[in-house]
């Protein structure tokens, strides 16, 4: 039996949105009705930069507004597409004069509303481009289909974006500076048990005690695979394979690295994937210059861990230190 | 492009009916398209329909529409509240329906017009949706009833827009009906495979409600047989 702490659950996404927004003042500011959160002093003179897609992902979206960062995120369901509507309003409040990058998720729902989204914000004159996240190798099956799917990535791609909006690069470079982060930044998955869905009192799928979910997405969907348990250093290497036989790394490479927590995954466990990590890497000679380890990009309360890899060079490492202030990150 | 000129017209006030016409249909029918989408489909179909046309209603009462533009506008913000695909695929069909008005908001089309704006608006759910003609969705319904209400339009000079738009409602019911004998390849549905035949595909019987909507509403009788929905 698990219990979430909630009200009425249909009001669950706009009382945590406003909760957000009440514990960062200074910082963010809630449009209810369409349900977006902007910052509360927006840019000006610069690329817009809006994302979103369904909650239950957090700190993603909303956790990243703030200087260096996103301009507006807009919140749909629990893991369902904010409506067109949604996605036009937020997308029309990213808007400084100087057009809107999208960066979504690769969801059919997401990708079809933002899009839409940005059909119609022609109408009032606003270029966007959309930068499609799709970083999860477990879901790479071949040309026909939706391909594959957008997770921990996109805070690289947020971070990066971001930064370059910030130092005053144009729309077509800010889109193509976050394209080539999501070209080469790769993630896999895996999770020791669901999430449950507020309100539900049950899980959204069962594995045996023996047994984890090898390539598991962040909406509580199965994976292709299941795989035996093991330890620490076992399941960073279950992630680590994949990963490596689709990035071709070589020795002397340097890695932005996010350990991410996939909702109830504790600290310590994923410092012990991080150290497992470091370890493996550093045997092949590969250096971590960067990494982020904790919850970024969750799925409700799943028990799990991803790891994303990107290759690092001095344009994006300089893009990746650049100053950012939101409630999720902040250097 | 059709030739404009000698096509009949649709009458003043269509916009208003049309759309008010085709919103007693729609939730006359909503729980039968639900539950069509139950039995080969996600069954989030009925409660985008009904959602829909509540956004409809608030559309309407916050600023009322003055024009066949202002009255498709209404529809089309609506389905884009939606969620599911239905919502935004229905919301930029009836995008290109509003666009067949013009801005200034003093003409409604012709019937020729309007058939273009309904072509353009499967040009576009084919854009967005990805679906072919026999995927068992809305556009299976559609397809048919433009190049019925287009024959009909060039085969005699003297067909009136009524005329011409019963025979699109005909061939759009008929199609509506005959996805039952289909599989679907795209959409919800065809997560479901063959558990949906036997099942008219809710999207395309929508798509004829709209289609006999609009034939109900240029000729002022507002009433449209939900009969076969089921």
């Amino acid at each position: 039996m698990r219990r979430s702490i909630v009200n009425d659950p249909e009001d669950l996404v706009p009382e945590a949105l406003e909760g957000l927004v009440l514990s960062h003042p200074r910082l963010l500011e809630l449009e209810a009705e369409h349900r977006f959160i902007t910052r509360k002093e927006p840019a000006r003179d610069k690329v817009g930069l809006v994302s979103g897609g369904g909650s239950g992902h957090e700190p993603l979206h909303a956790g990243f507004v703030g200087t260096g960062m996103l301009d507006v995120a807009v919140a749909g369901a629990v893991f369902a597409s904010p409506t067109a509507l949604q996605v036009l309003a937020a997308t029309k409040a990213a808007d400084a004069g100087r057009g809107v990058v999208q960066i979504v998720k690769n969801y059919t729902g997401d990708v079809l509303n933002f899009r839409i989204a940005g059909e119609i914000s022609g109408d009032d004159a606003i270029d966007t481009e959309i930068v499609l996240v799709d970083d999860d190798i477990a879901t790479d099956s071949g040309e026909d289909g939706p391909g594959r799917r957008g997770t921990a990535a996109t805070v690289i791609v947020e971070k990066v974006c971001g930064a370059a909006a910030e130092e005053g690069a144009g729309l077509a470079d800010v889109a193509a500076i976050g394209r080539r982060v999501a070209t080469s930044a790769r993630t896999m998955s895996l999770a020791l048990a669901a999430g449950t869905h507020p309100g539900d009192d049950r899980p959204q799928f069962d594995l045996g005690d023996d047994e984890i979910e090898l390539g598991v997405g962040i909406h509580g969907e199965r994976a292709a695979k299941r795989a035996s348990f093991t330890d620490a250093n076992g399941l960073t290497d279950l992630l680590l394979e994949p990963l490596l036989s689709e990035l071709d790394l070589s020795r002397g490479d340097e890695v932005l690295a996010i350990v991410n927590g996939l909702g109830s995954t504790y600290p310590l466990e994923l410092q012990l994937v991080a150290r497992a990590l470091h370890h493996r890497l550093g045997d092949a000679g590969i250096e971590i210059g960067r990494s982020l380890v904790g919850p970024y990009v969750t799925s409700l309360d799943m028990h799990g861990v991803s790891i994303t890899l990107m290759p690092l060079d001095d344009e994006l490492r300089r893009l990746w230190d650049a100053p950012v202030r939101t409630p999720a990150l902040t250097w | 492009m059709t030739e404009q000129t000698s096509s009949p017209a649709l009458p003043a006030g269509f916009g208003r009916a049309f759309v008010l016409t085709l919103r007693e249909a729609f939730v006359g029918a909503a729980d039968d398209l639900g539950d069509l989408d139950r039995r080969a489909g996600d069954g989030d179909f009925g409660t985008n329909v009904r959602t829909a046309m509540k956004h409809l209603d608030a559309n309407l009462e916050a600023d009322p529409p003055t024009s066949y533009r202002e009255w498709l506008t209404a529809l089309y913000m609506a389905w884009l509240g939606v969620g599911g695909t239905s919502g935004p695929l229905f919301g930029m069909f009836f995008r290109d329906l509003a666009k067949a008005g013009d801005e200034a908001g003093r003409s409604v089309p012709t019937a020729a017009q309007f058939g273009d704006a309904l072509a353009a608006g499967q040009a576009t759910v084919q854009r967005y949706g990805e679906a072919k003609i026999g995927d068992k969705t809305m556009i299976d319904s559609l397809d048919p009833a433009i190049a019925a209400l287009r024959a009909a339009l060039e085969a005699d000079a003297e067909t009136s827009a009524v005329e011409a738009l019963f025979e699109a409602e005909d061939a759009a019911v008929a199609a509506a009906t005959a996805t039952a004998q289909t599989t679907a390849r795209r959409g919800r549905a065809s997560y479901v495979g063959d558990a949906s035949r036997g099942v008219i595909d809710p999207g395309a019987a929508a798509m004829a409600l709209v289609i006999g909507s609009a034939r109900a509403g240029a000729d002022g009788s507002g009433a449209v047989d939900l009969s076969w929905v089921a």
